[in-house]
């Protein structure tokens, strides 16, 4: 049996997913988003973050079974069937923990509670195929639209990516992307461009945009880190109902 | 909505002088021609209504305001007045007096004019009866100088208009209203809450608080429908009218605090089937525009009931508001149905004050008071001494201890309350106005406090802190006689030093599962909490033989609870508030909402006839539209399995900013984002104000 390195359990999360749901982040990361919004899962090893101004600790990382996992989301059942809802994989990079993942998401379907994966697509293909025996609903991130960027700034494999984006869309899975919207990183024509045309080729059949906030910043502190976007500021609507107008030029994807 | 705004705008004008209906009261007591104490009381109360003045807002379209008893008084007046008023001392809240859900069908049915036909027929059969004579001549007395002052009202109205200050329409309508109320009862929607508005003012200017209007869209629903099916009444305007009076609840502000008048909408009908209307949702927009404290809306929410309506209560709670309060009509009509009510009467139920459960025009006003089983537990743990302390041999040789404390403090308090609420001579201080809004009063010819009622009197005993007193329980079972690493003595020792010095046992005791995580070790004791003191008072009558009802409703009573307590086994300070309502402990349901309900949902409320309150906070984005389906699905769940009651303390800038001020009190509020988690209370000023203007924002 394999363990899950759990980081956190959000209930009643309204963010992630239809009806009521309860997400759950799990630690360890593959990529290097230099925005990321949750520090705290990049690292598989356990982390205690403190935030002084609450004067609150907070320890991430927790290895449980899929069955102990899977008992605890179960207590939310009830509220899961009546809202049409369920459990999100986040992360962190959930996939990295695919056979975990598989056993949990297993348990969760024989009591008809549905689960979402939340991933950066960063792994072999192999994994999402052992998932999808499972798991049909997936958020996919597209962060930038060019392999320099994603290598470079990222640390990811865009060529990898975008093979496991179409191959999940191919396989019948349904997908909804989700691009975070970063100023700076893929805030230029060209990375919309490119990302609009990445999502469309793929035939992905809707999308969300997700603008950049600045809510880590606390995380970064409590962990003794520089966050280098913590000046940054939110992009304004003008400038995201642009982003996605011309993301929306290159494919027929609905964006939200 | 224009006239509620500029109503709003004028009623920031205080009235000069001071709230003294006792001015005009003591003059109808000296000129009264009657002999019996009750006659000289309504000859009172006629004059509070006949003397004073009627106040008209400019933007009125229903009238009856209290500021007609506004008046300047010199230090004379006011001290012959007072000695007076010691020959007619009046009842208080504990005997009985306010707190009180009138029965409104009857005058919308018969009109004043009908019900003075009732007690005449009634007169003439008990004409033997001196007393019940006196009594029925008071009341007709008081419902004659209701009539009188819907007069003065129509005249003044009338001598307004062609002044050109005031709008001549309005006026005209206004006064119409009232002088159809002189000859019958109510014809039109408009005119069946003028009645009704006047009867409750009427009530205000006695000095009565928490006066329920109860269930309005209900006693008010044949006229809307009758107005509305013909094409004279359009929702905006019905929405108007009632924003109108509701406005005037507010005016309580200028005695200096706000009234707590319960509306209740929703529920079922008489024979069960869903009861919600178009009125209903007139009802919950007119308290939306309305937009202050005092109007205290309740939603009776039952299985069937549309899902359109608990979203339209979403959407007013989402404004900031607060209200309606949601109330789980399942498990009140059981709770009530236990202490013996008829079924028909039980459906009809509404809630005065803040939530308590009370069944209109047909038992005698509320009374509560307040009992705080943690006390018990300290003063257990104070005063028995270490040896014997530590006798006890497990957790149920423990739990009977406390339950014998428990039952002895039940007793005390009931001994208390009765003789509190005794009244030694109840014909010296009848309520003849307030007795001819209640069953069977005027058939009987007897005073609402003195069996003219359909019921008894019900009491309800304000039960504190369920969330301390299981934390406490939990934390004792486990450090004491589970994990054995403290004595109880040890544990007592280190209360009465409010844990200085045993910093590290008040982390053990801290880190203990409490109340509100979905976890037995803890909300076994909520449990049993509930049902153990609800029989133990289900063993007590009050004086009239009525039930006595438990409540978990503590408004914010617990903070000065808790500050006069000493530190508590859950690892509480000293003076620091208790668990509020029925709520857990503020920060101690830590695995978010979904686990606190299923934790609060556990106890056996049909055991709480009078009700429970649990305080629930949501950060903003979950009111938008889309989100608020996930609201809704999370209260019928937690409905589904027995909750009794949620109160949203929502949204926007003002819960946010409060999370600010009083980060204690927020330690599980969740920002919610996609793909994100954090707690609002860890992150920087700067990042909380960003979340601070996007709200502000949206709300926009």
């Amino acid at each position: 049996m394999s363990t899950l390195n759990v980081s956190n359990i959000q209930r009643f999360s309204t963010g992630d997913g239809p009806g009521i749901r309860t997400t759950v982040f799990l630690k360890g990361c593959n990529l290097r988003c230099p925005w990321c919004h949750n520090p705290e899962n990049i690292s598989s090893a356990p982390e205690e973050l403190f935030f002084a101004k609450a004067g609150k600790k907070e320890v991430y990382g927790k290895l449980m079974s899929p069955a102990d996992l899977a008992e605890d989301l179960l207590e939310d059942a009830d509220f899961y069937i009546r809202s049409g809802g369920g459990v999100t994989v986040s992360g962190g990079e959930p996939m990295l923990q695919y056979l975990g993942v598989y056993e949990l998401a297993k348990l969760l379907a024989a009591r008809s509670v549905p689960v979402i994966i939340d991933t950066a697509g960063c792994v072999p293909w192999s994994s999402f195929e052992k998932v999808l025996e499972v798991v049909n609903d997936y958020y996919f991130d597209v962060k930038a639209g060019t392999p320099g960027k994603y290598s470079e700034l990222i640390g990811g494999d865009l060529a990898l990516i975008e093979s496991n984006l179409r191959k999940l869309v191919m396989a019948g899975a349904n997908v909804t992307a989700r691009i975070p919207f970063i100023p700076g990183v893929n805030d230029s024509d060209e990375e919309l461009k490119r990302i609009g045309e990445i999502i469309g080729s793929a035939g992905v059949k809707h999308a969300d945009l997700l603008p950049f906030h600045r809510l880590g910043v606390a995380k970064y502190e409590a962990m003794g880190l520089d966050y280098k976007y913590k000046d940054t500021l939110p992009p304004s609507r003008e400038t995201l109902l642009r982003a996605a107008e011309i993301i929306g030029r290159y494919t027929e994807t609905g964006i939200e | 909505m224009d006239t509620v705004k500029k109503l709003r705008q004028e009623m920031e004008t205080r009235p000069g002088g001071m709230f003294f209906p006792n001015l005009y009261r003591c003059q109808g007591y000296k000129t009264s021609s009657g002999t019996a104490n009750v006659e000289k009381r309504s000859d009172g109360v006629a004059a509070v209504f006949l003397l004073s003045e009627p106040h008209i807002y400019k933007n009125d379209l229903i009238l009856g305001s209290m500021k007609d008893c506004f008046v300047e008084v010199s230090e004379e007046e006011l001290a012959a007045a007072n000695e007076t008023m010691a020959l007619f001392p009046e009842r208080s809240f504990i005997t009985n007096y306010d707190h009180f859900a009138p029965d409104y069908s009857t005058p919308i049915t018969l009109g004043i004019s009908g019900m003075i036909k009732k007690i005449e027929r009634s007169m003439d059969i008990h004409r033997d009866s001196a007393s019940s004579v006196a009594l029925l001549k008071g009341m007709k007395r008081t419902l004659e100088a209701l009539l009188g002052r819907l007069k003065k009202y129509a005249e003044k109205a009338r001598s307004l208009i062609g002044r050109g200050d005031y709008d001549d329409e309005k006026l005209a309508f206004a006064a119409e209203n009232c002088e159809a109320l002189l000859l019958g009862a109510p014809k039109t929607f408009a005119q069946g809450l003028q009645l009704v508005w006047m009867i409750h003012n009427c009530f205000v200017c006695e000095g009565r608080y928490a006066m329920a209007l109860g269930r309005i869209d209900q006693y008010l629903y044949p006229l809307y429908r009758q107005d509305v099916d013909a094409g004279n009444l359009t929702d905006s305007f019905c929405e108007e009218l009632l924003a109108n009076a509701f406005l005037k609840i507010c005016e309580c502000r200028f005695r200096g605090g706000d009234d707590v008048v319960n509306i209740c909408i929703g529920g079922v009908d008489g024979d069960g089937n869903n009861a919600v209307n178009g009125l209903s949702y007139c009802v919950l927009h007119a308290v939306r525009d309305v937009n202050l404290p005092g109007p205290n809306l309740s939603a009776r929410i039952t299985k069937d009931c549309p899902d359109e309506f608990l979203d339209e209560c979403l959407k007013v709670i989402g404004t900031g508001l607060g209200y309606p309060a949601l109330m789980n009509d399942e498990v009140n009509v059981a709770a009530l149905l236990r202490k013996g009510y008829d079924l028909k009467d039980v459906r009809n139920y509404c809630m005065v004050g803040c939530i308590e459960n009370f069944i209109p025009g047909m038992q005698p006003p509320w009374s509560d008071g307040r009992f705080d089983p943690i006390n018990y537990l300290e003063s257990l743990l104070r005063d028995t001494r270490a040896e014997a302390l530590d006798a006890i041999g497990s957790m149920n040789d423990f739990m009977e201890l406390y339950e014998e404390r428990l039952a002895k403090g039940a007793a005390d308090y009931m001994e208390c309350v009765k003789k509190a609420s005794f009244v030694k001579d109840p014909e010296n201080s009848m309520s003849p106005f307030l007795s001819c809004f209640c069953d069977f009063c005027i058939e009987r010819g007897l005073d609402v406090n003195m069996g003219g009622t359909k019921y008894p009197s019900a009491h309800g005993a304000a039960l504190m802190g369920i969330g301390t007193v299981s934390d406490s329980l939990a934390a004792i079972q486990r450090v004491v006689f589970d994990d054995k690493c403290v004595k109880l003595s040890e544990l007592a020792e280190a209360l009465k030093h409010n844990f200085q010095g045993y910093e590290d046992l008040r982390s053990v005791l801290l880190a203990v599962p409490k109340y509100g995580n979905n976890d037995d070790y803890a909300d076994k004791y909520a449990v049993w909490y509930t049902s153990t003191l609800s029989d133990m008072f289900d063993g007590y009558r009050t004086n009239d033989g009525g039930p006595v009802y438990t409540i978990m409703a503590s408004n914010i009573s617990n903070i000065p609870a808790g500050a006069a307590l000493g530190a508590t086994p859950d690892g509480r300070l000293a003076g620091k508030p208790l668990s509020d309502a029925a709520s857990p402990t503020y920060g101690c349901d830590t695995r978010g909402v979904t686990s606190t309900l299923l934790s609060t949902s556990k106890p056996d409320y049909t055991r709480c006839a009078c009700g429970t309150v649990v305080n629930q906070k949501f950060s903003p984005s979950v009111f938008k539209d889309g989100k608020r389906e996930k609201l809704a699905a999370l209260i019928r769940v937690y409905f589904s399995r027995g909750g009794q009651e949620i109160q949203i303390n929502s949204t926007s800038r003002k819960v946010l900013e409060d999370a600010r001020i009083h980060p204690e009190n927020y330690q599980s509020l969740v920002v919610r984002v996609s793909g994100f988690s954090a707690l609002y209370v860890t992150l920087s000023d700067e990042v909380q104000e960003d979340i601070l203007s996007r709200t502000q924002h949206e709300d926009v």
